[in-house]
């Protein structure tokens, strides 16, 4: 061990050191990957914004900044159809509630057919599976969009939409949660003889539907959110305000009725928040 | 030279360091001991400035630490390099990188953030790592490590520094009492040999005994002692450490059967004061 | 051994007595659960306008339409392939896909706009998180600030950043490419400041303690120990963001949304399917490949 300094490394030092741990020094092959990797990252985003028209944004900076001014200048206020916009919240949360419901009912029944312990028929559960897998797989927006088409514009296509795509993804959660649970409660109830109807409605639903319960309120916060832009595609609910407004170019009710969307759905969040800490997390212990 | 004066650290209700008042010379090796609590990591932090004193300052040869800010604090941190309890190594990179992380203050922003080190810093950090008999793991992720490795590998980024003073917060208090005494010869050996003063807070007597020129004695935050070991007398220890007395002197005794090497030149006269100090211990 | 029997009994009573208003305060409460629920479902009836006589009349169509959008391919010509004259025999898949190369390109594209975007939008909640992460943040403003920026950013859904987008920088992918980044950044930048609040802090008083300013106790304190799961969110995130960028085209932003919306609302029913099934099958697709990849990396980072 001897004393040393940084400013008494001189090169015979470095290379003897080097000879010793090669290694400490980084391999030119472990550098060259590492800077590929970053050259490529970097030169495929610039590539692709030149393939996206990056250029556009040049000619674009002048409407930016006027439409950002229109956005912050309240003008006219009083001739805001107030009504419809609350109206239209309203819509939207009425549409989220019915939805996520609907869905909750049908899944409740649709996740009894794709858990594995309940539905030991291999082919029906692996087809049930698979549709739910469609559904899920199908944005919610298109399901707007299509709903649409076949029942016309307005808030029933965008129940439809919620329900559609929340019964795919809530079946597939639920079934979890069935899959998941205690089976010596459910011996226990099938030991006293119960059929099977009575078995899961004994044996199965007490455990599982604080979960239910507990992921239907979470899935109503987030329909609650994408509730709002259903109506961009004519499926009722705020968003076709937006989008009638915008088409308008009445940039400022946008910027209002976008703010007090998300007010709206902050106090929703923050709703949901309090009632699963306080009522599930009893129910669950 | 380093000095404090009147150097305190208060919290909401009572002070974790009142008034302590030191100075220090160049290339001395100070204990500081005391029981939990007692506001030993407090001080060594304040002299980092990793902690802010409420009152009081800290000069280092002529200039005022207390008053340092943004670079120049960096540089002063830079300059007075810490050793942890708990190590703070960061877990996830190699163990070189680990040591070369002690130059990051001479590094400007893009070298470090794309650390980008030369091929000295790698040699020094190398030949630093090499004194401590730690060069075999150099490019072993540090979690990896034992906890006396680890400490071993945190001395070796404090050399990297390049530092004046070294502080060292527990050094020992998480590691076996075998590796407990390969740090703590490390630590002697890096204040004789690089001349770099080394102030190390210590929960055990004996080990301070064995290997300090010099041991501070805190209280309730309070300095109640500063001498040599041979000055620290028993009814004086049984003071510092009040109701922790017992356990702080059995910790040393496990410790003691295998420190106290370094010191050889003062091995006679203080195994009579140990040999009484077991005596007291027991009884 | 009289008086022991005569507290009991005392017990007994008292329990019975607690029990009983428990029950009660429990039912109350499960009656008033039931009132409200009962209460927001005619309130959501009344206002969405759900009423039995129009779900009645509009089911039918729904099968309907359903039926409409089926290909009608028919078995004999299935595998026919275009005529002499280069059209495609109606009944025949090539007819039924007969803007397949159109439709493939379209979905490359929107794989390019999710991959962009989520590289851009990483790199933006990547900037943000550090400052946005309770123990990190150098001050409360910095810690506000980006706090509060992020929240803006993914608090508007991209399909209205990409509507204004499209307004201000014209129809094409870069509105929704832009659009996705800004909604990735905040939600990507939430995610990533959860983890950096669950880091440890030593490493990053270790480089405080060598002199390190708050960038280096950021690149070598947190960054290597949340690295992984900063991958493996950006993972999950292009799998959202792949969905995101097959519908921002609604508004004219680009991918495969755009000629959804056309064979949608220009009543060429037959198409619908063919790009819808084309769409489940990409987006399945990157799931799979993006959750090999995901546990390619966790696994590796757990084996080191």
């Amino acid at each position: 061990m001897t004393a040393a300094t940084l400013a008494g490394i001189g090169p015979d030092e470095i290379a003897s050191v080097r000879r010793m741990h090669p290694e400490a020094f980084g391999t030119l092959r472990g550098k060259l990957v590492q800077w590929a990797v970053w050259v490529g990252v970097i030169a495929y985003v610039i590539g692709s914004l030149w393939y996206f028209d990056v250029w556009k944004f040049a000619y674009a900076s002048d409407r930016v900044w006027r439409l950002i001014a229109a956005m912050f200048t309240w003008k006219d206020m009083e001739t805001w159809r107030y009504a419809d916009i609350y109206t239209g919240i309203a819509q939207t949360l009425a549409m989220a509630f019915l939805g996520t419901m609907l869905a909750s009912l049908a899944a409740l029944f649709i996740g009894f057919f794709a858990a594995r312990n309940t539905m030991p028929f291999g082919p029906l559960r692996h087809l049930v599976r698979r549709m739910l897998d469609v559904l899920r797989g199908v944005d919610q927006l298109i399901w707007g969009l299509v709903f649409v088409r076949a029942v016309g514009l307005g808030p029933l296509a965008g129940v439809l939409a919620i329900f559609v795509s929340d019964t795919g993804t809530l079946s597939k959660l639920y079934s979890e949660a069935i899959e998941n649970i205690d089976r010596k409660q459910v011996e226990g109830v099938r030991a006293t003889g119960a059929g099977p109807i009575k078995v899961v409605r004994y044996g199965y639903l007490p455990q599982v539907l604080p979960v239910f319960i507990s992921q239907s309120l979470y899935f109503f916060e987030s329909s609650t959110r994408s509730a709002t832009i259903l109506g961009l595609v004519g499926a009722g609910g705020i968003g076709m305000i937006i989008i009638e407004r915008f088409r308008a170019n009445l940039f400022d009710q946008v910027a209002f009725v976008v703010l007090n969307v998300l007010v709206c759905i902050f106090v929703i969040d923050w709703l949901s928040r309090k009632v699963r800490e306080r009522f599930i997390g009893e129910t669950a212990h | 030279m380093l000095t404090t004066e009147k150097l305190t650290k208060s919290f909401k209700t009572r002070n974790a360091v009142s008034d302590v008042s030191l100075s220090i010379p160049q290339g001395q090796m100070v204990g500081v001991i005391g029981r939990s609590g007692a506001g030993k990591s407090t001080l060594l932090r304040m002299v980092n400035r990793l902690a802010e004193p409420t009152d009081g300052s800290i000069t280092f040869e002529g200039k005022d630490v207390t008053a340092l800010r943004g670079s120049a604090l960096l540089e002063w941190r830079a300059t007075c390099a810490m050793v942890f309890q708990q190590f703070n190594l960061v877990g996830r990179l190699d163990v070189v990188t680990n040591v070369l992380t002690g130059r990051l203050y001479h590094h400007g922003f893009v070298a470090s953030m794309l650390q980008l080190f030369t091929a000295s810093e790698r040699a020094f950090a190398i030949r630093a790592l090499d004194r401590l008999g730690m060069a075999h793991t150099a490019l072993q992720q540090a979690d990896t490590l034992s906890g006396g490795q680890m400490q071993r590998v945190a001395i070796a980024r404090a050399l990297v520094q390049e530092p004046r003073i070294l502080l060292a917060d527990e050094p020992i208090a998480s590691l076996d009492p075998l590796n407990a005494k390969v740090v703590m010869d490390a630590l002697r050996t890096i204040n004789r040999e690089d001349g770099i003063t080394v102030v190390c807070n210590l929960h055990t007597l004996d080990t301070a005994r064995s290997y300090c020129d010099r041991i501070i004695g805190l209280k309730d935050g309070v300095l109640v002692f500063d001498g040599t070991p041979e000055k620290l007398t028993q009814d004086m220890a049984r003071e510092i450490y009040g109701a922790e007395a017992d356990d702080a002197f059995a910790e040393g005794l496990t410790s003691t059967s295998l420190g106290g090497e370094p010191a050889k030149q003062r091995l006679t006269e203080r195994d009579l004061a140990k040999n009484a100090q077991l005596g007291l211990a027991a009884s | 051994m009289a008086a022991m029997t005569y507290s009991g009994d005392d017990t007994v009573a008292e329990f019975e007595r607690h029990r009983a208003e428990l029950l009660r305060s429990k039912r109350a409460m499960t009656a008033l659960f039931v009132l409200l629920f009962l209460a927001a479902l005619a309130a959501s009836i009344y206002v969405s306008r759900f009423y039995p006589d129009r779900l009645a009349s509009g089911l039918p169509r729904i099968f309907e339409y359903f039926g409409t959008i089926m290909p009608n391919l028919e078995l004999d010509k299935l595998l026919l392939s275009r005529g002499d004259d280069g059209r495609a025999i109606p009944g025949s898949i090539a007819y039924w896909y007969s803007d397949f190369w159109t439709y493939i390109q379209l979905i490359v594209e929107t794989i390019f706009m999710a991959l962009t975007a989520t590289i851009i939008g990483a790199a933006g909640a990547f900037l943000l998180c550090f400052p946005a992460a309770r123990n990190l943040a150098p001050n409360s403003v910095v810690f506000l600030l980006s706090r509060r920026f992020m929240e803006i950013c993914r608090g508007v859904p991209e399909i209205l950043y990409a509507l204004v987008l499209v307004f201000a920088i014209g129809i094409g992918p870069l509105a929704g490419v832009v659009a996705i980044a800004i909604h990735t950044a905040g939600a990507l930048g939430k995610l990533f400041a959860e983890v950096n609040e669950n880091a440890s802090l030593r490493p990053v008083e270790g480089i405080r303690g060598v002199g390190g300013n708050w960038f280096e106790e950021m690149r070598y304190g947190v960054v290597p120990q949340v690295m992984p799961n900063f991958i493996s969110y950006t993972l999950l995130r292009f799998e959202i963001n792949v969905r995101a960028s097959s519908i921002v085209g609604f508004v004219g932003a680009g991918g495969i949304g755009t000629e959804l919306n056309r064979v949608i609302s220009l009543y060429s029913d037959d198409r619908v399917v063919a790009v819808l099934l084309l769409i489940v099958l990409t987006v399945t697709l990157i799931d799979l490949l993006s959750e090999r990849l995901r546990t390619h990396f966790i696994g590796k980072e757990h084996f080191a």
